[in-house]
C-alpha cells in the first residue's frame, strides 16, 4: 500500500507496503471456523401448550369458548372430531387416499366456527403409534384457522 | 512479481462481516443430533432461548446431554413408572427446574421459565412424545415449543 511520497526534503521517506499476508491468514483461520460452526438448518418453531382437563389456557382465561374442540388421530388415518360443553358433535373423518383427508378436516372445523363462531383452539390428540410427524401435520393444516393449539392426552 | 492481496482482503472482510451479521439475527442455534429427521411445517415462529429436550431413536438429551437411554424411539421398560413417565428424564427435568428456581432466587430479574424446545424425530410415535411432554408438564415446561425444519 502507497501512502504519501515522502517529499524532497531528504528525510526518511513514508513509502511502505503494508504485509497483508498475516492479515489474511487471521481472516482465513476465523472464516473456516465461523463456517465450520455454523448450522445450515432452518428451523422453525410451533407453539403448543398443555390441553388439562378444568384448567383454562392463558387464552382462554378471560372469556372460555363455548365449546371444547378435540381432534383425535388414528393409526389408520382416521380424524375423530368431538365438540363438547355447550354444543355437543362426534364426527369421524375417514382416512383419503393419500393419507390424512385433509380438505374434509378443514371443511369440518370451518362449519364448527360457523356454529360457535369464538372456537379458537382446539386440543389434538393421537394414537399410541401414529408418528410426531403426523400430528405436526394436522396441526400444520388446522393452524390457519385455529390458532390455538393444545395437546392432550397427556 | 509480488501477488495483490488487496482485493482478497476486501473481500474477507466482507465475508467477515456478512457471517457475523448472519450470526447474531439468527437466534439461538439449534443443531439436531446427526441422522435426525425433523418433520416440515410452513408458517412457523423464529427461534426462542428456552431449554432444550431432543428425542431422537436412541436418547433424550435435555440441555444437550443424553439422560434418558431410547430403544427404537420408545423408553425401556425399567425405566418407566407405573404411570408411564421415565424416571431418568423425570429427574433430568426436575434437576433443570432446580437449577432455574436457584437463578431466579438469587436474581428478582430472572423468571423461572415455562418454555420448552422440543426437538423430536419425526417418526417418533406419539406415546412416546405424550410421556416426555408430561414428564415436562409436571416440572412446570407447559409451553412446548415444537422445533419443526422450515419448509422452502
Amino acid at each position: 500500500m502507497n501512502i504519501g511520497d515522502g517529499g524532497s526534503g531528504g528525510k526518511p521517506g513514508q513509502d511502505f507496503d503494508l504485509n497483508l499476508a498475516p492479515i489474511i491468514d487471521c481472516f482465513t483461520v476465523l472464516i473456516t471456523f465461523l463456517l465450520a460452526s455454523a448450522s445450515y438448518l432452518a428451523v422453525g418453531i410451533l407453539d403448543s401448550n398443555l390441553a388439562v382437563e378444568g384448567v383454562a389456557s392463558a387464552e382462554n382465561k378471560k372469556k372460555p369458548p363455548a365449546i371444547r374442540l378435540d381432534i383425535n388421530l388414528a393409526e389408520n388415518y382416521a380424524i375423530d372430531i368431538k365438540v363438547s360443553g355447550k354444543g355437543k358433535m362426534n364426527k369421524t373423518i375417514p382416512a383419503s387416499e393419500e393419507g390424512w383427508n385433509r380438505d374434509a378436516l378443514l371443511s369440518e372445523i370451518q362449519g364448527i366456527q360457523q356454529r360457535w363462531p369464538d372456537t379458537k383452539s382446539a386440543v389434538i390428540t393421537a394414537g399410541d403409534d401414529v408418528a410426531y410427524l403426523n400430528v405436526i401435520k394436522i396441526m400444520e393444516i388446522i393452524r390457519p384457522k385455529l390458532p390455538s393449539i393444545l395437546l392432550g392426552g397427556l | 512479481m509480488a501477488l495483490q492481496i488487496t482485493s482478497m482482503a476486501d473481500i474477507f472482510i466482507i465475508l467477515l462481516v456478512f457471517i457475523l451479521k448472519s450470526f447474531s439475527s439468527g437466534g439461538a442455534s439449534i443443531n439436531p443430533t446427526p441422522g435426525m429427521e425433523l418433520a416440515e411445517a410452513g408458517n412457523t415462529k423464529e427461534q426462542v432461548e428456552a431449554l432444550n429436550m431432543e428425542i431422537s431413536e436412541l436418547a433424550i438429551q435435555v440441555d444437550n446431554k443424553p439422560v434418558t437411554p431410547m430403544k427404537a424411539f420408545r423408553f425401556i421398560a425399567s425405566d418407566l413408572k407405573e404411570s408411564g413417565i421415565s424416571n431418568s428424564l423425570d429427574s433430568a427435568l426436575e434437576a433443570q427446574r432446580e437449577k432455574q428456581k436457584i437463578i431466579s432466587g438469587a436474581n428478582s430479574d430472572v423468571e423461572a421459565d415455562s418454555k420448552i424446545l422440543v426437538i423430536a424425530d419425526a417418526r417418533t410415535p406419539y406415546k412416546t412424545i405424550k410421556s416426555a411432554l408430561t414428564s415436562a408438564a409436571i416440572h412446570g415446561y407447559s409451553d412446548f415449543k415444537l422445533v419443526v425444519k422450515k419448509k422452502e
